[in-house]
Formats: C-alpha cells, structure tokens, sequence
C-alpha cells in the first residue's frame, strides 16, 4: 500500500478535470434509491399498462400471450443490460441519447435524442389525456354532464399540476409519484386475487397451453408488449440529481424490469382465467378489468382500480416530464436547442425553461387532437403508438451504442458485447414490424409518426448545414470535477448546487 | 448488485485484496490510467478487472476522468488513510521486536497501558505468558501491573520509576522487569517487559539502559498511532 499511502499524504495533480460540470446548476446528490426507483416506476405506469396490456397483445396475437410477455422481458432486459454499461460509468441527464452520442457518434446521438424526446413528451401526453378522460369519467357519474369539453379542462388542469411539482424540484415530484404508484399497484393486484378466486379449473390452465402463434403474430405481440416496459430507463436521466448514482441508477433498473415484469405475467394469466371463466371478451377490450371485477362481485373495486389508472397516469406524465426535461435541458447547454432552455433555477435547481417551454406543447398538443374531434381514447392510442415507437427506437439506438462506446474506451467483454448486439438486431425488426402492425390498425398514428420522423429529419439537415458545431460538440455530461478527487478540500456537496 | 456484495464480503475475501491492489495500482501508475492497462499490470482476467473497477467507481473510492476511460482516486480514498497507517504502525512495531528478541534471550512482550488497564500489543510465541488472565486483573501480580500501579500512585512532582520488577510470584524462580514507553506528555501508554529467570534479573537498571534505543523507537511509532 506504500503508492496509496503517498497518494493520500500528496495527493496527485490531475490534467484535464474542470472545476465546475457542464451540468451544474441542476441540483447535485439530492435524492436517493427510492426516488429514484420512484422515477423508473412512475415513467412505466405500471397499474395502467399491467390493466391495458393483455387486452392490446392479445389484439396482436391468436396464440400465446405469456409467450409474447416473456420474450418482452427478455428483450427489455437485454436493452436494461446494454443501459447499465453506460449508468454505471457516467451521469447523464441526457441519458439515452447522450449514451449513444458517446458510442456511435452525434448523428446517431440526434436521432436518439428526438426520439427520446417523442417518446417522453408523448408518453406525457398520453398520461393527461387518460388522466383528463377518468377524471370526466369521474365527475359525470357525479351527474355533471360537462360534454367533450371535460377532458380537454382535465387535460389542462393536470399539466398545471405537473409544472407545480415538478418546478419545486425533484424531490416533491418522485415522492408524490412513488405513493401514488404504490397504492395504485396494491388495489390492482388485490382485485387481481378476487378474480381469481372466481375462476373456474379448466380455464387455469388454458393459458399456459395456447398454441404459439405465427412469427409475425409473435413479433408484433412482442413490439406491443414491450411498451408495456418502456420508461424503465427513465431513472438515467437522475444521474447529476441522485446520491450514488453509479450504484442507484442500474439498481433501480433492474429491479425495476423484474418486479413489473411479475406483475405483468400476474396481470395477463389472471385476466385471461378471467374473461375465460365468465365468458368475456379480452381482445381490445379497454374495459376487461372492470368488467372482471363487476362478474366478481365487487363493481366498486372496479372503479377504485380504474381511479388508481388516473392517478397512475398523472404520475406517468410526471415522471416522462422530469425525463424529458433533463433531456432538453442538456440540448440547451449543448446549443443544439436555444441555450436559455439550458438554464435551470438557481434556488431549486430545477430546469426551469425546459419545463416552462415543453409543458405547455405536451398540454396543446392533445388540446388540437381533442379539438378536431378525436375522442379521448382514440387520442390516447394514438399518442401512445407513438410514443413507443420513439422509446424503441432509442432503445435500438443505445443498444447499438453499447458495444462501440465499450470498445473505445477499451473495456468491451464478449458478452456484454453479443447481449448488447443482439438485442440492438432484435430491437429493429420488433420497430420495423411494429410499424407495419400500426399501419394496419391506426393509421392516423402511422401518420404522426412519419410527420414527426420528417420533422426530426429536417431539424438534423438544419443543424448540419448552420449549426455544425454545436452538432459535433453534442454528449456532454455531469463529468468527474476538482472536488470528487482525493485531496479536494471540499465537504461534502459543499459549494455546489 | 446485491449478489456481488454478498460475493466481496463472504464469499470471495480474496477480491477484497483484489480490489485493494487496483486502489494500489491506481496510485502507483498516476491519474488516467485505464481499466486494460490495470489488468495487464496486475494480471487479473479483464472481466474480474472491470468490475472491480466499477464497483469502486460506484463507491467513489475511484472516479473515471472526463474522457471515460482514465482512472483517478476519489476523495473517499482519505477515508482509508487511517487504516493504511495501522498497518504501518504494526508493521514497525514487528520489527523492533523481533531484533529485540534476536539479541535477548528471554520473552519480550509489548503490553498496551493506556486508561491504566493492561493489555498486551504483541506477546512473544516462544515464551507464552505464565497466566494471562491473572497478569490483567491483578496489578500487584506482574511487572507491567505494578509499574500501572506505581504510576497511579506516584506523587505529583516526582520521578518516575524507570522499571518496575516481580520475581517468583508467577512462576517460581522466573521473574519479570518492565520498562515504561511514555507518550510526549509523559504519560504512560505502554511497557516492554522482559520475561527472564531470576538469576539474570539482578541488575534492572543495567537491564533498563540496555533497552534504552529500542523504547525510544518504540516510543516515537505508538505516537503516530492513530
């Protein structure tokens, strides 16, 4: 220990570590493991999409739905491990796309970025709208009858929320999410028990012996299945926020994926015994949850549990929101966007103009489409196909990323490397037949995704021809400063904010 | 994540030495040093090297630089300061001793009295003491007990003893003389205590002046003690 112990009686100089992060500003090491877990579970809506999955897989799908579950996770755990080669190796509130900026350059790292920046913002979307559309639900069996104009008022109240909780920081806003989540979960797998206990013998087994349904059948089973997952990374975004990150960040992930994962199969097996049982439908059927409870004999646990999908819903659009912000807020400092949206609130350490610039879009955005007379869960199917085809396709991204970042930085092991790859290859025919699954069945959707794709497309060609450096000095991140080495005289978070 | 801890702790001791010489090599090659050239130089299977690596990242006793692949010590590595110092101070105690007990034939044990208890720092394996449990709890039974006992009741503004002696209480004719190590307040912390037959104790300040360099060395390692 004789070089130790010289290190710790003179401590070395070191080159080329700043004084200060590209990313100071946000709030430094103020949160930890449970807010973090809180951020990943919130962003997945887990008691929404635990509610809503089995009855879109199995609009995909003929045979076997647990099959389609499983290779999901499968997947999705593929993409968490390719994930945490970057989490736990650097903080990025860039988070995905600054990951695939550092493997595969800043042409790729563009398009993750617009991706992830669709797949957030209209996940969040997605989340006010279903928010706003229970919540009208809600009044009208009150006997206010308030017409279509109830879930667009919803849909503009709950963003207000949004800006209040995530404006005092994220604190507020993970704990708010994580309690909302929990007692969401908690009614949900209760009233799950109930109707198992109604289930008749044969239909236990049914479905664990469904046949296997045809390639195709099983990738788009597959593509819809994984959406279920998406916002599992969203923790990444913390990196700068959160107290040992290095251990949190991939921690949460994992455990994450696995414990929703659990909840899924839960989920699936018990509504299909269910609607199985009492002879109902479950194929796009968004009501199978309610139903299931009313055919048990507890209709209020029905209404209780579609109360805890609202909730969820706004704790997802929190969540997407405290991402996606982290994510504009690192563009701004980068100059890609304007850099006053990399400015972040020097008392709460919150970014402040990227939420004031995306909340008000992610509030407008289901305004039009409820405006030209979209019905609320017409409007939300929409948002959420395009959502999910922004996250997979930054999954891909990232994924791909992995290898060639480990490689630069001359730490690639085979089997992070073949993972990594593997799920990169298997991601992209999961988008490509997810796309093709959407062009037959909401063709609007296929519509704004392609929109959003030229749009993307356009902003990239802009950029490259007036703003190229700024596209090439793109993957900046909270980086190792003066005061996290040894001999630094600082305490503990001192002097930082 | 949690299943490695559980290795590192339980059932892999071996990876905590692992883990302590790449902090060591860290040190010993400079800031950026990468995780290939840390695992060449120690011979670890580059797989085991990473992730050690990331397990003292995630623990901050390293940190990567800025471009990611350098490696630098983190401010939590003061933290070990204290134990890399207990090391050395055992390490040079060791050493004093053993060229002690090289030149006397006899036991030579170094016993802890600070708080006016006595232990025992470092006990000679060729001569085991008599009866350990007594020489602790009875202070008028040993050497080293009577020198406590005689500190506690000295009276202000006098000498010290230079030694103090016991002859035949513990083993018929064998007996013992203490030296005192006092601290730089003159405080008594610690004894050297010379385990001998009776014949050879005759002459206890010739004994005591024979000790003189070694207690001094002594004297001056416990002080760095931390």
């Amino acid at each position: 220990m004789r070089a130790l112990n010289r290190a710790i009686d003179a401590p070395p100089a070191v080159d080329a570590v700043p004084a200060t992060s590209p990313m100071a500003g946000l709030k430094w090491r103020a949160i930890g493991f449970v807010d973090v877990l809180a951020q990943s579970v919130g962003a997945i809506a887990p008691t929404a999409a635990a509610a809503s999955t089995p009855a879109l897989v199995v609009g995909q799908t003929g045979g076997s739905l647990l099959l389609c579950l499983l290779l999901a996770w499968l997947l999705v755990g593929g993409v968490s491990a390719a994930i945490k080669q970057f989490t736990q190796r650097m903080r990025a509130p860039g988070s995905l796309y600054t990951f695939t900026t550092k493997g595969l350059g800043p042409h790729a790292g563009f398009a993750a970025a617009f991706a992830l920046v669709v797949g957030y913002g209209f996940v969040a979307m997605f989340g006010l709208v279903g928010a706003g559309m229970y919540a009208q639900n809600l009044v009208s069996t009150a006997g206010v009858h308030s017409g279509g104009w109830g879930a667009a008022a919803g849909v503009a109240l709950f963003g207000a929320v949004c800006f209040v909780v995530l404006r005092r920081g994220i604190r507020l806003s993970a704990r708010v999410t994580l309690v909302v989540e929990l007692v969401a979960v908690a009614l949900m797998l209760t009233l799950l028990g109930i109707v198992l206990s109604h289930a008749d013998a044969a239909a236990l087994t049914r479905p664990v012996t469904a046949g296997v349904p045809s390639p195709g059948h099983l990738a788009a089973g597959t593509a819809v299945a994984m959406a279920a997952f998406v916002g599992f990374e969203s923790a990444a975004a913390l990196g700068r926020e959160t107290r040992r990150p290095f251990f949190a960040i991939p921690r949460t992930m994992r455990w994450t994926v696995l414990a929703v994962g659990f909840a899924y199969l839960a989920s699936m097996y018990i509504q299909q015994v269910g609607t199985e049982t009492f002879g109902l439908p479950l194929a796009d059927n968004d009501l199978a949850m309610t139903q299931l409870a009313g055919h048990s004999g507890v209709p209020w646990m029905g209404r209780l549990v579609e109360f805890g999908q609202a909730t969820s819903l706004v704790a997802c659009a929190i969540a997407s929101l405290t991402a996606l912000s982290r994510v504009l807020f690192t563009l701004g400092r980068e100059g890609v966007l304007p850099a006053a949206v990399g400015w972040a609130d020097p008392l709460r350490g919150t970014p402040l103009v990227a939420l004031a610039a995306v909340i008000p879009v992610t509030v407008a955005v289901p305004l039009v489409l409820l405006g030209i007379g979209w019905t609320p869960w017409h409007t939300m199917s929409a948002l959420l196909v395009v959502s999910a085809v922004g996250y997979l396709t930054a999954y891909t991204l990232v994924c791909a990323a992995a290898p060639a970042f480990l490689r630069r930085i001359g730490e690639l092991t085979p089997r992070v490397g073949v993972v990594a790859s593997v799920a990169a290859a298997v991601l992209a025919v999961v988008v490509g037949v997810y796309l093709t699954v959407v062009a037959r069945t909401q063709t609007l959707a296929l519509w704004l995704v392609l929109a959003l794709a030229g749009i993307g497309l356009g902003l990239y060609l802009w950029l490259r021809l007036t703003r190229r450096s700024r596209l090439a000095g793109m993957g900046l991140f909270d980086e190792t400063t003066a005061a996290d080495l040894l001999g630094a005289d600082t305490l503990e978070g001192a002097g930082r904010v | 994540m949690t299943q490695r801890r559980a290795d590192l702790t339980g059932r892999q001791p071996g990876a905590v030495l692992s883990a302590l010489s790449v902090l060591e090599e860290v040190a010993r090659a400079g800031p950026g040093v990468t995780a290939r050239q840390i695992s060449a130089s120690l011979g670890l299977p580059r797989a085991t090297a990473y992730r050690l690596l990331n397990l003292l990242v995630q623990d901050e006793y390293l940190v990567r630089l800025p471009d990611l692949s350098g490696f630098a010590l983190g401010r939590k590595v003061a933290l070990l300061a204290g134990l890399s110092v207990r090391q050395e101070t055992e390490r040079e105690i060791g050493a004093v001793l053993t060229a002690m007990r090289a030149r006397i034939r006899g036991g030579v044990h170094l016993a802890d009295l600070r708080g006016g208890n006595v232990g025992f720092l470092d006990v000679d394996e060729d001569f085991p003491l008599s009866d350990p449990d007594r020489i602790t709890s009875d202070l008028k039974a040993s050497a080293v007990g009577r020198l406590v006992l005689a500190e506690r009741h000295r009276p202000a503004n006098t000498e010290p003893a230079p030694y103090a002696m016991q002859v035949g209480v513990l083993v018929p004719g064998f007996g013992c003389c203490a030296v005192p190590i006092r601290d730089g307040a003159g405080r008594l912390v610690a004894a050297v205590a010379l385990a001998l037959p009776a014949t050879r104790l005759a002459d206890p300040p010739a004994l005591a002046s024979l000790l003189a360099d070694d207690i001094r060395r002594l004297a001056s390692v416990l002080e760095s003690r931390p």
